[in-house]
């Protein structure tokens, strides 16, 4: 019975997570194809229908500039694209190369993790609107500063799992076998890796859609020209008891994409390496 | 348990003083001279040459962090150019909103997280677990501005059950019930940090219900109902204890959003307006406060952890 209970769970997480896949793949195909798929150009401005209601023609309505929120919206899947991607290769390359040489080389490490113990003091959002004072906005900031935020969590995660491998025969049969460093940690450690390391961007590629969200309705995210799920609630929000659809559909594609990667994330993580179960950390 | 507190005070002092050189080095990462920053657009020179002898901004770095540090000490944290008038001041005027709202917030939490997660729990598979499984993760999934705006625009505007914006202190015309005023925003706050509460607890009594002590206990026939509460709700609850860190964390990002989103005079909605405004000194002061806060608080969830798990300390 208990087996049969797993198995039905295991399924339905499987069926979950097969559609967060999907609805991924719509968003990257949006991306892709935005310009072909939009039937207005994003930033055309049309005075005329100003906050038009959702319809044949506006298939999303208008905003108060009259720019089309189903084109925006098209536009705005790049951007979810670029800064999710972006901040999980920041975040995994940063934080996944400090993680490893720290758990590695024990004398380095004492130095970098008391580094990532201190960014670690600053909670996210703090620490990415101190960062993003320094910076101007713009799309590679914004990636490099969520991408830098949750390199400090992926660090530490990694620190943890390279330091129980490290230890296991395998690793000590190949040193013995004439492996050094370099070979050790990417031919021999960082496979074993590989699969927390996909949790891990799942749930990263999560937060950063909500961080940047949030960075831009702030006003200190993307430039506030540019059509972003996050630009758009922010930029339309004094209009919304007048036009609630300026609402619906940029948050709607947010909690869909989020809701989505997070499905994802958990399914792989529940079949996850026994060994690291207690090493993640998600939503 | 008292050699496991003296060991984690000491870890701490390093990254206490690790964050506040971060902070105070972050007025000399703004592009231009230290002083004019602090000071503003308006300054004038004179005005710029005496605050540069007074921080002793011609000094080396070391020396002005050591300065800085002891006016840190004695309570100054500099003159906020907005406002004119002292950081902690206008801190500790924003204190009030903030403390009564993350009070507010966490009693949801509690309300809400911990009984729909230790019902998921116990009812493992059904649809009342797939259920509040399914919204917790969705709460996870909502940003907290968008959920702040919805419920304005269904509460507060179309309803008119609740004031959308704002916060008149407590202690002003209309006393207690002035926190009306922070029930939207404190709802808004607890959603998603209650969602990951409800996660959690579910989880780690998951976790705990596999383990030896627990079949013992169902092995002697104890009542369902007691196994669950005195033996894997008991336990979980230390977990949830460890991820109160966690959760402080969650909230000062969120309250920073919430109280923008419903305009409240906290100190979330200082660093924003401080930032926008380029109000350095201000910025500097809070996340100073912010920090030190957040690692206290992380201090006192290890020793709480201790003190319930003693293996913790034993290690």
């Amino acid at each position: 019975m208990i087996f049969l209970s797993r198995l039905k769970a295991f399924a339905s997480s499987r069926v979950l997570a097969t559609l967060g896949m999907v609805w991924l793949g719509v968003i990257i195909f949006a991306a892709v194809t935005a310009p072909l798929l939009a039937p207005f150009d994003p930033t055309e401005i049309d005075p005329i229908a100003r906050l038009s209601e959702p319809g044949s023609l506006y298939w999303f309505g208008t905003d108060h500039f009259g720019r089309d929120t189903f084109s925006r919206a098209l536009f705005g899947a790049r951007m979810a694209i670029l800064i999710g991607s972006g901040s999980v290769i920041v975040a995994l390359l940063l934080g996944g190369l400090v993680g490893m040489l720290s758990a590695y080389f024990t004398t380095l490490g004492h130095v970098f993790m008391r580094i990532v113990d201190v960014l670690m003091a600053f909670p996210a959002l703090l620490l990415a609107l101190v960062l993003m004072t320094l910076l101007e906005r713009s799309v590679i900031n914004t990636i490099l500063v969520i991408g830098i935020v949750y390199a400090s969590t992926t660090a530490r995660i990694l620190f943890g799992m390279t330091l129980k491998l490290k230890n296991e025969v395998f690793v000590d049969a190949a040193r013995c076998s004439g492996a050094g460093h370099i070979s050790l940690l990417f031919r021999h450690i960082l496979p074993n890796l590989i699969s927390p390391l996909l949790v891990q961007a799942s749930f990263i590629f999560a937060f950063a859609q909500l961080q940047s969200a949030a960075l831009d309705f702030l006003g200190l995210g993307l430039p506030p020209e540019m059509a972003s799920w996050g630009n758009m609630l922010s930029e339309e929000r004094i209009y919304v008891t007048r036009a609630p659809w300026l609402l619906i559909f940029p948050g709607a594609l947010i909690i869909l994409s989020v809701f989505s990667m997070n499905l994802v994330g958990d399914a792989m993580r529940d079949s996850i390496d026994p060994r690291f179960k207690n090493d993640i950390a998600g939503v | 348990m008292l050699s496991y507190t003296l060991k984690r005070l000491l870890t701490l002092l390093p990254t206490l003083i690790a964050a506040s050189i971060l902070v105070f080095l972050f007025v000399h990462l703004i592009p231009g001279d230290p002083a004019a920053v602090l000071l503003g657009d308006t300054a004038t020179p004179q005005e710029i040459a005496a605050l540069t002898r007074e921080m002793g901004l011609d000094k080396p770095l070391w020396q002005q962090y050591t300065l800085w540090l002891s006016e840190v000490a004695k309570g100054n944290l500099g003159q906020s150019i907005f406002f004119k008038a002292p950081v902690t001041s206008i801190i500790a005027d924003g204190a009030q909103t903030s403390i009564l709202l993350a009070t507010m917030t966490i009693f949801w939490i509690i309300i809400f997280g911990i009984p729909i997660g230790v019902l998921s729990a116990t009812r493992q598979g059904s649809w009342v677990d797939q259920l509040t499984s399914g919204l917790a993760m969705f709460f996870a999934s909502v940003p907290t501005f968008w959920l702040g705006l919805y419920l304005i625009l269904i509460f507060a505007v179309g309803l008119g059950w609740f004031p959308s914006s704002g916060f008149p202190s407590i202690f002003d015309e209309g006393g207690i019930s002035n926190l009306r005023y922070l029930l939207l925003p404190s709802l808004t706050l607890a959603a998603p940090n209650a969602a990951l509460i409800i996660r959690l607890v579910r989880a780690s009594m998951l976790d705990i219900s596999r383990e030896d002590h627990v079949r013992t206990a169902r092995a002697k026939g104890l009542h369902p109902t007691k196994v669950a509460i005195k033996h894997v709700f008991r336990n979980a609850l230390i977990t949830v204890v460890a991820a109160f860190g966690f959760t402080f964390a969650a909230l000062v990002s969120e309250a920073v959003v919430t109280e923008t989103v419903f305009s409240l005079p906290g100190i979330g909605r200082l660093v924003v307006q401080s930032i926008l405004r380029r109000d350095y000194p201000v910025i500097q002061g809070v996340i100073l406060v912010i920090v030190v806060l957040y690692l206290f608080i992380n201090l006192l969830v290890d020793l709480a952890y201790a003190m319930l798990d003693p293996r913790v300390s034993l290690k």
